[in-house]
């Protein structure tokens, strides 16, 4: 599904250089469910954001479906997020100017669909998640567990075959966490695949195996 | 349309920032508008300044000497001496600067302001008559006790039946009407009057010997004529008059379209041309008055951005290209202008009733018209388009990852 090979990603300031990831090589097939784990600072978030077509490696190469990304030009990477990829993110990111269905159909904006269906595709994603009476609310009306199945929502509502989560239960407590993780394990059976950052142990021991990173550098 | 649609929806949900942000949208275009209402009402062409294309009008003049300088309306004897028979010219007319009058009309006060012009004023200009028609040169040459009068001095002499015919006493004499013709707007300078009565119609010949007086020409051109060519030809003449007043020695009256003769009145009343140099001043003003609040729409937007991060880091990862988050954040921001021009142009259409009835304007005219409302039309994309690109190109520029870490590079 995709695979990164001796990836490294740099940030330069004008004096300092850090090199978040090195010489990262994964490759997730598809329908896998993989944890990223690894102490704060190392890399974790890099690598989801680099592999989500987020952010352009300094060095290496990423392939989405056995396809070399080069250029990282704005259409065509804008395109290959909004058509194969979905995010989940710790803190939610649901835009408070929307209701939950605005929000959930955010992806579909972004391409040539039809209102009606995106209608359709909209509740199709909220029955998914069990938050179809909650479409006309606004997120703050809602708890972090239930924004947190809108974002999920919305990173499943264009039918991405990816799916990158970025600590989605790093927000919640225990129970809230359980029925992400719920929804997600089900999702990964219905076929999609997922890569999965997380700190919490017990999650990672949950996904078919687990990357560990320590200073941009691959471990496990 | 689903750009639009989102717009919408975030200028209903940003309240406060919708609210301020219309304030000024709002009352920025409300005074553009109220000030091209005034300017249409001046200068488009509208009877009985119908023809300004093809109108030119001598109203400054200036005599000066080494020890004085007289500036001023032109003087009939400058004017009956330079205009008559000037080529490219179809038709010329004199005509004073109105005075204002006080009369006693069966036992009532009645002040109005009178104008004196020749028989060739109504065919240089053209009236809307309600009755009767206008007084003919014979009347000048012979100085008839004849007057042409507006609406509203009919109303106020005679009750608002027919006048022509009637007789009323203004200024010593007893004048009789021989037509009424619709109200003209005191904006506009050449023309206005309650009364108009022949030049010849006075007590004191002084005024043929004045070089600096109280009157203007205006003259017709002939279809073809190059308006350059008849107002160098003018100049000629003027500079080659002979000037029997030892005070003086040059003499200067500026030949120029009717817009440009006002203007000057205010920028330099001996130069000509001065219309182009005063349209300039007018969009600069009217840029300017824009810019303010354009700049305070285009930092409150800026600042924004650090608001709106996490919804552009969103946008971003599901897919929205930069060119199309542009596209959205300068619809929201040309919806806001043409919202608040919509309420501006109900608001300026209020102003205006308003101003057409205080009488501050006598006989004014205002009104938000076709051509008023291109302008505004004009004036409201300038202003969205002006306030919202560098906003929307900054917000679409930023990357990813660093928006929804609310960090900005």
């Amino acid at each position: 599904m995709i695979r990164l090979e001796q990836v490294s990603k740099v940030y330069r300031t004008d004096r300092i250089e850090t090199t978040a990831l090195d010489g990262i090589s994964v490759d997730v097939e598809r329908g896998a469910f993989v944890s990223v784990m690894g102490p704060s600072g190392c890399g974790k978030s890099t690598l989801l954001n680099v592999m989500g077509l987020l952010d352009a490696p300094s060095g290496g190469t990423v392939s989405l479906d056995g396809k070399p990304i080069r250029g990282y030009r704005d259409r065509e990477v804008a395109a290959l997020r909004n058509a194969k990829v979905g995010f989940v993110f710790q803190s939610f990111h649901l835009i408070s100017d929307l209701t939950v269905a605005d929000n959930v159909e955010i992806p579909l904006l972004y391409r040539k669909m039809a209102g009606g269906e995106r209608r359709r595709r909209v509740a199709a994603a909220l029955e998914r998640v069990g938050l179809t009476s909650r479409r006309d609310h606004f997120p703050t009306q809602l708890s972090g567990g239930q924004q947190q199945r809108v974002a999920i929502a919305r990173a499943i509502v264009g039918e991405p075959r990816l799916l990158l989560a970025d600590e989605p239960t790093g927000n919640l407590d225990s129970q809230m966490g359980e029925e992400i993780m719920t929804v997600l394990h089900e999702l990964n059976r219905q076929g999609t695949t997922i890569v999965m950052v997380t700190h919490d142990a017990r999650l990672a021991e949950g996904t078919h195996r687990t990357i560990r990173l320590f200073d941009g550098r691959q471990v496990q | 349309m689903h750009t639009l649609k989102l717009a919408l929806k975030v200028l209903r949900r940003r309240k406060f920032f919708t609210f301020v942000s219309l304030f000024a949208v709002t009352f920025t275009l409300l005074v553009l508008l109220v000030a091209t209402a005034v300017l249409d009402s001046a200068f488009a062409p509208r009877a009985p300044e119908d023809r300004p294309q093809r109108t030119l009008v001598v109203t400054n003049a200036q005599a000066k000497g080494q020890h004085a300088t007289r500036t001023g309306w032109a003087g009939y004897k400058l004017l009956v001496r330079t205009i008559p028979n000037l080529p490219g010219v179809e038709r010329s007319a004199l005509f004073a600067t109105p005075r204002k009058l006080t009369t006693y009309h069966e036992g009532r006060k009645l002040t109005c302001q009178s104008r004196r012009v020749d028989g060739e004023f109504w065919r240089v200009f053209r009236f809307a008559f309600l009755e009767g028609g206008p007084f003919v040169p014979e009347d000048e040459t012979q100085a008839n006790p004849v007057a042409v009068i507006n609406a509203s001095t009919r109303d106020r002499f005679f009750g608002g039946g027919p006048a022509v015919g009637k007789t009323f006493e203004l200024d010593g004499r007893r004048l009789r009407v021989v037509g009424v013709v619709r109200d003209v707007s005191s904006l506009r300078m050449l023309t206005y009057s309650d009364v108009w009565v022949p030049i010849s119609l006075t007590r004191s010949d002084g005024y043929k010997n004045e070089l600096v007086g109280d009157f203007g020409a205006a003259v017709l051109l002939s279809p073809g004529a190059r308006p350059k060519d008849v107002a160098a030809e003018f100049a000629r003449r003027v500079g080659a008059m002979p000037i029997d007043d030892p005070l003086f020695d040059t003499l200067k009256a500026p030949m120029d379209t009717p817009f440009g003769t006002v203007v000057s009145t205010f920028l330099d009343q001996t130069a000509s041309g001065q219309g182009a140099l005063a349209m300039t001043y007018i969009w600069l003003a009217a840029l300017m008055f824009m810019g303010l609040p354009a700049l305070n729409l285009v930092n409150l937007n800026l600042s924004r951005i650090l608001e709106r991060s996490s919804e552009i880091g969103v946008r971003k990862s599901f897919g929205a290209t930069s060119a199309a988050l542009a596209r959205q954040f300068l619809m929201e921001n040309v919806l806001l202008a043409a919202v608040g021009g919509l309420l501006a142009a109900v608001l300026t259409a209020v102003v205006l009733a308003g101003l057409n009835r205080s009488g501050l304007i006598p006989y004014a005219e205002l009104s938000l018209n076709l051509r008023v409302l291109g302008w505004g039309l004009v004036l409201t994309l300038v202003f969205g388009v002006l306030s919202g690109v560098l906003p929307a190109w900054r917000m679409s520029r930023l990357h990813p990852v660093g928006a929804l870490q609310g960090r900005f590079e």
